[in-house]
């Protein structure tokens, strides 16, 4: 048998504390968060004052879909004339701040919808 | 399955009586197939244990199992916790003169251990068995159907609404919603769990018999020291930077562990960020892409799919260090692959949002995740539960240390 018998531990424990302080990193970040508030109500949308008229679609399907029914629109009016049944400055009525209303889910997501780089949101 | 027996000249036993040898045929026919050599050739010179970095004087394999895999003397095999201490280093199978692999025949024997100590055995033979594979994969594809047929009246029931808070749950898609996968996971991976229970009591309960026969197995350690010594082990790959010919397989398996842990750990945070009192109340799902736990998990799937593709190069062009392996082996390989790539398809759909595309190929990263987490016990990925369990029973009983009380006519 070999020269281990004696087991002295030869294990590497480099690249084991390197992987093991990773995996440790965004608990640690979340408990941070957690414990100081960082970026806590930002994930959160106030209801529109005038909530009780409601959307154009139901909430749900706002929710998920805003985006298609966007695309849809704007395939239909560019593409097909059939122009307009919204705009944005119909969305203004209820949602008066572009910073209170798009940009809260899309900044906590990183994302960057390109909507904006043409269309004004009053 | 007609088990013949053969008897042998008497040989001495523990006790220095006589031995009647009852050998297995089919097992060694197994074996054959498995290790793909005729095995026995071995004329037991032990060379193997000779070269091996990680046998003991008090554990001589793998030259000890080759003569028992040679008899065929399947129950002391399967009931050897020195079969998993084995990493396949494979310097033994480089160096055997006959040609005999004992890092493949270990390899065998690691595989019947599965279908031995499975609870239920058959859901191993069919996991093992390429037949049954587009069968498994209906199960989960066939139920999970049903239950998104039958969601709406399933939600009704249930009395589950949406979140109508003003909170960003955005779901990546209302059509899987995370309740249903949720439940649907966890039910059947408490079962899959359950089954893992029943087969470590089986193989510890094993392993102590054998052990009792020589006079060792008595606990010599703490049971929390011996699995933080495991668990050290482990995570430092301590076995598989031992390893000379094979070296290779310390990266590779490295980083599919961590890939593998990191998945877990961001799923697991997932699904308990209701009750994680951890989590911030700005939890966002889904995640930034720069946020911690996304850049994690896409660093662990990374991992994972860098880690696969040096095995399987290593499977194939290498094979004489890492042998080529069989279906046990590459049906790990492949689905784990396979897996982590759905997955990343998956994340490229929803950022391209591209319908219907990206739920069609979410759908078939959740068959592929439940082949690979659900049929865990079955498959060669039961090896984590196995060889942790051995190594903990090796530390726990301290035989590494003990020599087997030598037999007193044949000594």
């Amino acid at each position: 048998m070999n020269a281990n018998d004696s087991r002295s531990p030869r294990g590497k424990p480099l690249p084991a504390v390197i992987a093991v302080v990773v995996l440790l990193c965004p608990i640690g970040y979340s408990a941070v968060a957690a414990l100081f508030g960082g970026g806590g109500d930002s994930t959160f949308l106030a209801a529109p004052e005038n909530a009780e008229q409601g959307c154009i679609r139901p909430i749900e399907y706002m929710r998920f879909r805003h985006m298609d029914l966007l695309t849809e629109m704007r395939d239909a009016g560019v593409r097909h004339g059939a122009r307009r049944e919204v705009t944005f400055t119909d969305c203004t009525v209820c949602h008066a701040s572009r910073e209170e209303f798009c940009d809260r889910c899309h900044d906590a997501v990183n994302l960057v919808p390109d909507c904006f780089e043409c269309h004004f949101y009053p | 399955m007609v088990q013949e027996t053969l008897q042998a000249e008497p040989t001495a036993t523990r006790d220095g009586g006589p031995l009647k040898i009852e050998s297995d045929l089919q097992f060694i026919r197994t074996l054959r197939r498995q290790a793909g050599v005729s095995y026995k050739r071995c004329f037991q010179c032990g060379t193997c244990t000779a070269t091996c970095a990680l046998s003991t004087n008090a554990m001589p394999f793998p030259r000890r199992e080759m003569i028992w895999a040679v008899w065929g003397l399947r129950d002391r095999l399967v009931a050897d916790p020195d079969v998993w201490l084995c990493h396949q280093c494979n310097d033994c199978s480089e160096r055997c003169p006959r040609g005999s692999r004992p890092g493949e025949v270990l390899s065998a024997v690691r595989r019947e251990c599965v279908l031995e100590y499975s609870a239920p055995r058959f859901l191993a033979r069919w996991v093992n068995n390429p037949v049954y594979l587009p069968f498994l994969l209906a199960i989960p594809a066939v139920l999970l159907s049903l239950l998104l047929t039958f969601k709406a009246p399933i939600e009704a029931a249930l009395g589950i609404t949406r979140n109508t808070t003003e909170r960003i749950v955005y779901a990546y898609t209302p059509e899987l919603p995370h309740w249903l996968l949720n439940t649907f996971f966890f039910t059947f991976t408490i079962l899959s769990l359950l089954g893992a229970a029943f087969g470590v009591q089986r193989f510890w309960k094993a392993m102590k018999k054998e052990d009792a026969a020589v006079g060792r197995g008595t606990p010599s350690k703490g049971m929390g020291a011996s699995i933080w010594t495991v668990v050290k082990s482990v995570a430092t790959h301590e076995k598989f930077g031992e390893c000379s010919r094979a070296s290779s397989r310390y990266l590779s398996h490295l980083l599919v562990l961590f890939g593998f842990i990191a998945l877990c750990l961001v799923t697991f945070w997932v699904i308990t960020s209701r009750i994680n009192p951890l989590l911030p109340d700005g939890f966002v799902y889904p995640f930034n892409f720069w946020s911690p736990w996304k850049v994690l998990a896409n660093l662990g799937g990374l991992a994972i799919v860098v880690g696969c593709v040096l095995m399987a190069v290593d499977r194939l062009w290498n094979n004489q260090k890492t042998g080529p392996g069989t279906y046990f082996d590459w049906s790990l390989l492949v689905m784990l692959f396979l897996v982590v790539v759905s997955g990343f398809a998956t994340e490229a759909l929803h950022y391209i949002r591209l319908e219907p595309h990206r739920h069609a190929v979410y759908f078939v990263h959740l068959i592929l995740v439940f082949y690979l987490i659900v049929y865990l016990p079955y498959s060669k990925l039961a090896h984590v539960i196995y060889r942790t369990v051995a190594l903990v029973y090796n530390e726990y009983t301290g035989r590494h240390e003990v020599p087997e009380s030598p037999p007193t006519e044949a000594a």
